[in-house]
């Protein structure tokens, strides 16, 4: 009898159990489903515009926004993502997973072919090639329905892309030779300012380089360099440095001191240490630096357009500048959008590439 | 020994000095002795004065420069709006929000929040512009008309210039919070919420109690820092409004900018205009230098051989 009534007590209790881990998962369910839903809807403000970008690159035509390719794509992304997702919470086994995404992929890819296909094009890709782009474009506008539509010449795109490449590649290379002494200095030396000298880093980094625009010009033109590729080099050392000091000091934090110790017993200098021993430890943090380093370079738009004034020392920036300039009241969208795709495609695959080193930086004790 | 020790301080350190004296300390500097001339257009002083306080402050009967509150006052409105909802609450809700989801789905909408930051700004700027201006080919206006059958075209570049900014700023700016509070984040460590569970707390009462306090010293970094850049920042705004329409979203920077290199050449008086923007930039630094644990930061050397 008493067997009987323990079983019973047990089973309610047992079922009770269950209800409230039925309920638990049924929560963290809709907590998560909530999240997801907040996070779409916020990130599509900042999607579609990129989306837009990419699709105009390799579909529009001269004379003419158009977001035929646009719209399309988005209805036969979605769903497919969509599909993908839920299949993968539904499938039983990795085989099955992968053969229903095969067929979704296989399915929306040829819808794609069939609706967009056609629209899509390499045309807008000609200034890679093609140096007098717009002056041809020059006469086709002129000739459909803008008359008084005259064309700058611009450098050719490989110029720009030289020129950014020296700038990005100069600064990194300096502020990363620069910022390893520096670092590995501060981070294992003792002297007197040393507390100072890594708040100061600190500070100069907070301190914005943007404001001193007016007085670095004037710097810049009394040391005779205005419209010299090494004044930007130099300016984008300069506003990068203390940020990569900083973080290097953090990496040479981490090397451990024994080490560098065995090097000195085995009778190196600590110069030789440093460079044979020490600076190989902290190869992800010299990589991290130059790819910050880099980006920033590359990207750099406000003292290229106050420092250099002749075209042949545009960079990618002030040519997608004034690629948009001429082209912003709507006249070749396509050209712009491919432009923009050619600019921004080193800093992606960079970042993309780099991503693993550059969460290993620390930023005054918080990681960043 | 001695010499050998002074030897190792000017190669290590002293390339890093040297930069640093000559971009900062130095335009510093010549920042504040440039204010004192007229330098202009031809890049020739021809008398030292004060003229250029004078102006923007007004002195005697002077009048102070008449453009000058209304830049202000803009200046604070798109430095408060772009950091409360943005660089702080707008980023902490992305962190919170990314740290709680599976680790491949949250590195997905993080990295899809970094597009911006990595964009070149003249790209993300043009991208803005296709967005929101007044055709009815933009962004914004084909799903005004397309979806919520707007009749006529909306210029959000003439209505809300502000907004359009704030925003176009704010998206940058949410990812520095984002990144660092997710780290920071992480590095709580696990058994806090364990031990909060155990004791009954919920979803909010985890973050109120637990989450929240632990990210305190990384919120004042971002707030700093952030309160600082924005400030000074005004390339995306120069790319996508252009400081109009009207002036609405002329700010303090783009106001020096355009007063220096623009149209006028004015760069005594930018130079000048400039001062009051490095005072409030060193008392923040310094603030930020205040609030940071710098001791924490350094550990003994246990070499003392130079």
């Amino acid at each position: 009898m008493a067997d009987v009534a323990s079983l019973a007590a047990a089973a309610q209790g047992q079922e009770h159990w269950d209800r409230l881990a039925a309920r638990s998962a049924r929560e963290r369910r809709m907590r998560r489903g909530f999240l997801y839903v907040f996070l779409i809807l916020a990130s599509l403000p900042v999607m579609v515009p990129y989306f837009w970008l990419g699709t105009l690159a390799f579909s529009a035509h001269l004379s003419g926004v158009d977001t035929r390719v646009l719209w399309p794509s988005i209805f036969i992304l979605v769903p497919s993502v969509l599909l993908t997702w839920l299949w993968a919470i539904a499938a039983r086994t990795p085989r099955q997973a992968l053969i229903g995404w095969a067929v979704i992929w296989v399915v929306a890819i040829a819808i794609f072919a069939v609706v967009v296909g056609p629209s899509l094009h390499l045309g807008n890709f000609r200034f890679l090639y093609n140096p007098n782009f717009n002056a041809e474009n020059e006469n086709i506008v002129a000739a459909e329905d803008n008359p008084g539509f005259s064309a700058t010449s611009f450098p050719w795109v490989w110029t720009a892309f030289a020129n950014s490449l020296i700038i990005a590649g100069g600064a990194t290379l300096i502020v990363i030779i620069v910022a390893s002494l520096a670092g590995y200095y501060i981070s294992r030396f003792q002297y007197r300012f040393r507390t100072t000298s890594l708040a100061a880093m600190l500070i100069l980094h907070a301190f914005p380089a943007t404001v001193l625009l007016i007085p670095i010009f004037i710097l810049m033109w009394q040391l005779g360099l205005l419209n010299t590729l090494f004044a930007i080099v130099l300016v984008i050392v300069g506003i990068e440095l203390p940020f990569a000091v900083f973080i290097m000091k953090g990496f040479f934090d981490a090397v451990p001191w024994e080490i560098e110790m065995s090097a000195l017993t085995d009778g190196a200098t600590r110069r030789q240490a440093f460079f044979k021993v020490v600076l190989p430890q902290v190869v992800n943090g010299m990589i991290a630096v130059s790819v910050f380093v880099f980006i920033r370079g590359w990207e750099e738009f406000v003292f290229v357009l106050v420092l250099s004034t002749q075209q042949a020392k545009w960079t990618m920036s002030l040519y997608t500048f004034f690629v948009v300039e001429e082209n912003s009241l709507g006249v070749d969208y396509g050209l712009v959008s491919a432009v923009a795709v050619f600019y921004i495609l080193p800093s992606f695959v960079l970042y993309t590439l780099a991503q693993k080193y550059l969460l290993q930086m620390t930023v005054s004790g918080v990681k960043g | 020994m001695e010499r050998r020790r002074r030897i190792n301080m000017v190669l290590f350190l002293g390339p890093a000095v040297l930069i640093v004296g000559l971009f900062f300390v130095l335009p510093v500097l010549v920042d504040i002795a440039i204010s004192f001339t007229d330098l202009g257009r031809d890049l020739r002083v021809t008398e030292i004065t004060t003229d250029n306080y004078e102006r923007a402050l007004g002195f005697g009967d002077v009048r102070p420069d008449r453009q000058l509150p209304g830049v202000i006052a803009r200046t604070v409105i798109y430095v408060g709006c772009t950091l409360l909802i943005f660089n702080t609450t707008f980023g902490l809700l992305l962190a919170l929000a990314t740290t709680s989801l599976p680790s491949g789905s949250g590195a997905f909408f993080r990295a899809v929040w970094l597009l911006p930051r990595m964009s070149p700004s003249v790209v993300y700027g043009i991208l803005w512009i296709w967005s929101v201006h007044g055709g009815d080919t933009s962004l914004v206006n084909q799903i005004m008309m397309g979806v919520f059958g707007y009749e006529k075209p909306i210029d959000l570049r003439q209505l809300y210039p502000m907004v359009v900014i704030i925003i176009a700023n704010g998206f940058i700016g949410a990812s520095f919070a984002m990144i660092i509070l997710t780290s920071a984040i992480r590095g709580i460590p696990e058994h806090l919420y364990h031990a909060a569970r155990c004791d009954g707390a919920g979803s909010f009462a985890l973050i109120r109690h637990i989450t929240l306090p632990q990210l305190r010293w990384p919120l004042t970094y971002i707030l700093i820092w952030q309160t600082l850049s924005l400030m000074v920042s005004f390339e995306y705004i120069l790319l996508i409004t252009g400081g109009g329409p009207f002036r609405a979203t002329t700010v303090y920077a783009i106001f020096i900018f355009q007063r220096a290199f623009s149209a006028s050449g004015q760069y005594a008086y930018g130079a000048a205009l400039t001062f009051f923007l490095i005072l409030p930039g060193i008392v923040l630094a310094l603030f930020l230098w205040r609030v940071s644990n710098m001791r924490k930061l350094m550990q003994q050397p246990r070499i003392e051989v130079h």
